[in-house]
């Protein structure tokens, strides 16, 4: 997973390059013809997310590259989460919204679903994709695994075995989020 | 070295001495030391003197001379310590525990007494000395090879008893002594300087007198004489006491003393001519004063010393920076010595210093009164040309300016007429604009922190005409003024077009280049960029002309709105000058918006000549067209206009849609939308025992129409008849309640408030409440405020904000402001300045949605 996530990355730097003002670059090739779609399709939806309000999640891209994001999830109320707020870093590919963006945590999270190095295994950011899903539903999909974890296939064996006492896997979450802050 | 080579030699007589010479010797030497004992005591006669000379003679043919010379030094050392110095600094004892004011008269008697005595005691001892030169010279005049130096022996040894005289007094020399010098010249000068003065008020008096008396002008003359003749007994009474201090070896303490005395009478007379009146130049008196007084005393003093050969009478290149000006006539002065020049150059340095002082600590109220002030200002431009003490000026000001007009208890009109006038003033003394760059800078900082500065510059700029009622001089004024003033300095006019006016210009900009002054910060830009502007500078506070431009247009749009009679001349002159400055392009909405102005005059009498000649009969409760004037805005161009809704009586809706139907029969396939709630309206209400005008907005006007068929209405149905919001129906009819039209009652349903109409005076019985609600009317405008719809758009990037923030933790502006650039380019785009953005985001730091700490702008938790 992880070295995989790491050629997709560099595959990604060339684009990273690229200018973002669309109006000063010359269409010259098909490539960046789809790169000036790309762009017009993650600043509508970053205009849709700071427009839609709502609460618990966010993101921005970053300094100069608009397909590289930071993100911000908190923990949804009544769930051992609840009080905590986590670092995501997206990245978007060149195809996108053809590809999903590779999601990571920033901040460990100590969840049945996320490895220790921040990967998540999500359906929709893997084989259940659609051009249909955005930022804003992606990171709220993201908020509402972290409440409901699918268990039967974890990539963090311990936290799923703990999920089961809940007032435990509580204190867990809070040990591991002091030490990460 | 001397002295060395003459103990060789006297060794070298010791080996072959004999007995006899040596008897000699020891018989002269004595004979010597009681001779010399009784010259010095004064008790010899010329008997003992040619005792003397012949012991003197024996012992300098064995070559004893320096022996000679050394002991009668010594006991003349003694003797002068004993009686001369002690007895000179005891007349001054009295003296030492005594204040400088409690010296009294006497004390100038004293020192003139004291300096006598020492003088004789003085001469008493050269007498004695010249009396061993004279000895020593006998001996040499018959030793051929020692002739030379005749004269030189003479010099040397009364200069060696001049330095151990002055060594000798300086030595014991009593603490007070200097300030008892000091005083004394004050004093004699201060006298000195009232008989000047009374002289000068003879004259003026003099020259005032009327023909018929001029055969008295004689007597005025001999006045004048006599003052003159008093004036010289006064110098060479000071200036024997100078050369009497002098031949004690005083000569750099008396001239000490005098001179800090005449600095000080000189300050005195600086602060008393400049005073604190900045309407008159004061320079050119003070420069007469010092010709008149202290030089003229100087000259005195000096001739009277005959000190021109000391320091040279040949007068050099050097040059009063003031020799151009004429010598006041009654000047003795004809030709100065090099000694009076520079003393000339002193005092003036001095009194320019002095000036400058006095003026730069007052510079912040000269520039208050400003345009009075400009002789103050022309003063301190002079002096600071002569002393280059710019920095300092710039320093105090910037504190003075800090301190007292920077601070949250000035209104911005006053700080920006502040601003205007220290343009201006500084201009005048610095045609570069070095200083006022750097003065300028706290202010336009402070101005940006202001919300109203864009409206209050905007105001100054076209209100030129406007009743300013505050008296505090008119600032508008001299800004129109300013748009005005030299027009094709302004490059950004468009010259483009026109290459021989911009060579032109280019000629004359390097023809009239200067080199920057020393003080000019390197980093600022140089001359050329560094244009005195106050339209510029102006800008330059609010951050871009565009700004400006669209603050003025929501002006404009509120003026032409309440305009009436399509007289826009005022206006067109001013956007015709704003033109000028900013471009054509930037003023073309509002060019848009007068020609909408010019095109309505022209569409509305068309129309009512139209319906003059169709002759349409009016029914009862119908109005003439002629009642009506319309003013018909090319809405893409006007700023945006608050839209409220109105429903208007019957007959007038009528009238407007006559109106709108006409316009539409002349102008097909155009169409009239009314914005109902825009303009005045002029109505004269009818009761029955009174008539009142009034001219107000068409609401207040509709509220009060529909009193017309009913006396009494409850707000809601009120609000329903007019179509406008209950609240602003209730805010509305306060305005006729204030006037005593209406009244207001509690009315049966809870929240609905009656208003009966107030039919006559009589039962009105509240005329004294009339002022108390007036006022609302100032609170309503027509055009949404340039901050209002700023903050409009700027609620949308604080979406942008807020999240950018919660994903980055802290950012600081510059990043906030790039961010936005970057990433808020669908519509609306982001186009807002930095300041605009600091102003937005200091907003929401007080609305306690973001922290701002350390230059970093972060989410409050």
């Amino acid at each position: 997973m992880t070295t995989i996530n790491h050629q997709h990355q560099d595959a990604n730097t060339p684009a990273t390059v690229l200018p973002i003002a669309p109006s000063k670059q010359p269409l010259s090739t098909a490539k960046s013809v789809d790169t000036q779609s790309v762009l017009k399709r993650l600043q509508s939806e970053l205009m849709a997310l700071m427009m839609s309000g709502d609460s618990g999640i966010s993101a921005f891209p970053e300094e100069d590259n608009i397909f590289c994001w930071k993100g911000t999830i908190s923990g949804s109320k009544d769930t051992v989460f609840e009080g905590t707020e986590y670092k995501l870093s997206l990245s978007f590919p060149n195809d996108y919204p053809f590809k999903p963006p590779k999601v990571k945590f920033e901040t460990a999270c100590f969840h049945p679903n996320v490895d220790l190095y921040g990967n998540i295994c999500l359906d929709i950011l893997q084989d259940k994709w659609s051009s249909a899903y955005d930022v804003r539903t992606i990171l709220l999909s993201i908020q509402s695994l972290l409440g409901e974890p699918n268990t039967s296939s974890p990539l963090n064996t311990q936290a799923a075995s703990l999920w089961g006492n809940q007032e435990e896997y509580r204190k867990m979450v809070e040990k591991l989020y002091k030490l990460s802050a | 070295m001397e002295f060395l080579g003459a103990s060789e030699c006297n060794l070298g007589i010791l080996e072959t001495l004999s007995d006899d010479t040596i008897q000699e010797i020891t018989e002269s030497y004595d004979g010597f030391f009681t001779t010399v004992e009784s010259i010095v005591a004064g008790t010899g006669d010329s008997s003992v003197e040619k005792e003397f000379a012949s012991h003197v003679y024996s012992l300098c043919k064995h070559g004893l001379d320096s022996l000679v010379r050394d002991h009668f030094l010594r006991s003349l050392e003694q003797a002068f310590e004993k009686r001369g110095a002690s007895s000179f600094w005891h007349h001054f004892d009295a003296y030492s525990d005594k204040n400088h004011p409690s010296y009294g008269e006497e004390i100038k008697e004293v020192l003139c007494k004291a300096l006598e005595e020492i003088s004789i005691e003085k001469q008493y001892h050269e007498k004695c000395l010249s009396v061993v030169v004279h000895a020593l010279q006998s001996f040499k005049d018959q030793s051929p090879e020692a002739r030379l130096n005749s004269d030189v022996e003479r010099v040397q040894l009364f200069s060696r008893f001049r330095s151990m005289l002055s060594s000798t007094l300086m030595t014991t020399l009593p603490q007070h002594f200097p300030e008892i010098l000091h005083w004394y010249f004050k004093e004699k000068l201060e006298e000195l300087s009232a008989i000047m003065d009374e002289d000068d008020t003879q004259e003026r008096e003099s020259d005032c007198m009327d023909l018929d008396e001029k055969l008295r002008s004689k007597n005025g003359e001999m006045d004048v004489d006599e003052g003159f003749s008093r004036h010289d007994d006064l110098v060479k009474n000071i200036g024997k006491v100078v050369r009497d201090l002098r031949s004690i070896g005083f000569t750099s303490m008396a001239e000490n003393a005098y001179a800090s005395a005449i600095f000080l009478l000189l300050k005195a007379k600086v602060h008393e001519l400049a005073g604190d009146d900045y309407r008159t130049s004061v320079l050119g008196s003070i420069k007469e004063w010092i010709q008149t007084v202290p030089l003229q005393f100087l000259n005195a003093l000096l001739s009277y010393l005959g000190d021109s050969v000391s320091y040279g009478t040949t007068s050099s290149g050097l040059t009063s920076p003031l020799a151009c000006c004429p010598t006041p006539s009654f000047s003795k002065v004809v030709t100065p010595s090099e000694g009076i020049v520079r003393w000339k150059l002193r005092l003036e340095y001095f009194a320019y210093e002095t000036l400058q002082d006095l003026r730069i600590a007052k510079l912040f109220e000269i520039i208050v009164d400003y345009p009075e002030s400009s002789s103050a200002i022309e003063d301190l431009k002079q002096c600071l040309e002569y002393t280059g003490q710019h920095s300092k000026l710039v320093e105090s000001f910037i504190s003075s300016l800090k301190y007292r007009l920077l601070t949250a208890g000035a209104s911005t009109n006053d700080i920006l007429h502040q601003y205007v006038s220290t343009i201006k003033a500084l201009r005048a003394i610095d045609p570069a604009g070095v200083f006022l760059e750097a003065v300028g800078e706290p202010i336009r900082d402070y101005l940006r922190g202001r919300k109203d500065t864009i409206k209050c510059i905007v105001t100054m700029l076209t209100d030129g005409s406007g009743g300013n009622a505050n008296g505090s001089g008119n600032p508008g004024d001299s800004l129109l003024e300013e748009l005005m003033r030299d027009d094709e300095s302004q490059e950004n006019v468009g010259f483009d077009d026109d290459f021989h006016t911009d060579d032109k210009q280019a000629w004359i900009n390097a023809s009239r280049w200067e080199p920057d002054p020393v003080e000019a910060d390197p980093l600022k830009g140089s001359l050329s960029q560094r244009k005195v502007d106050i339209l510029g500078m102006l800008v330059d506070i609010i951050g871009s002309k565009e700004q400006l431009v669209n603050e003025y247009r929501v002006m404009l749009a509120e003026k032409l709105l309440n305009k009436i009679d399509y007289d826009i001349d005022t206006e067109i002159r001013t956007v015709e000058l704003l033109k000028i400055h900013f471009g054509e392009a930037s003023m073309q909405r509002c060019e848009i918006m007068l020609n909408d102005l010019i095109d309505s005059k022209r569409v509305n009498t068309n129309i009512k000549k139209a319906s003059s000649q169709t002759g349409a009969e009016l029914g009862e409760n119908e109005l003439s067209v002629d009642n009506l004037t319309s003013t018909i805005l090319s809405t893409n161009f006007w700023p945006p206009i608050q839209d409220e809704p109105l429903e208007l009586p019957g007959p007038i809706d009528k009238l407007l849609s006559d109106y709108a139907n006409r316009y539409h029969e002349i102008k097909t396939p155009r169409k009239l939308l009314w914005k109902k709630n825009l303009g005045t309206v002029k109505l004269e209400l009818q009761f029955e025992d009174r008539a009142m005008q009034f001219t107000v907005s068409p609401t207040h006007a509709a509220i009060i129409m529909q009193f017309q068929e009913k006396k009494s209405w409850t707000s809601i149905d009120l609000a329903a008849a007019i179509g406008i919001p209950i609240e602003a129906l209730n805010r509305r009819v306060n305005f006729w309640i204030s006037k005593g039209v209406l009244r207001e009652s509690t009315g049966t349903v809870s929240n609905a408030n009656v208003y009966t109409l107030v039919e006559s005076i009589t039962d009105s019985g509240k005329n004294e409440s009339e002022e108390l609600l007036a006022g609302d009317e100032e609170s309503e405008r027509s055009i949404a405020s340039v901050e209002d719809q700023l903050r409009k758009e700027m609620t949308i990037y604080e979406k942008f904000i807020m999240g950018m923030l919660t994903n980055f933790g802290n950012m600081a502006l510059e990043r906030i402001h790039n961010t936005l650039k970057m990433f808020c380019v669908a519509d609306p785009s982001y186009d807002k300045s930095l300041q605009q953005l600091q102003s937005f985001l200091s907003g929401l730091v007080s609305e306690e949605k973001l922290e701002f700490r350390e230059g970093m702008y972060l989410l409050k938790k």
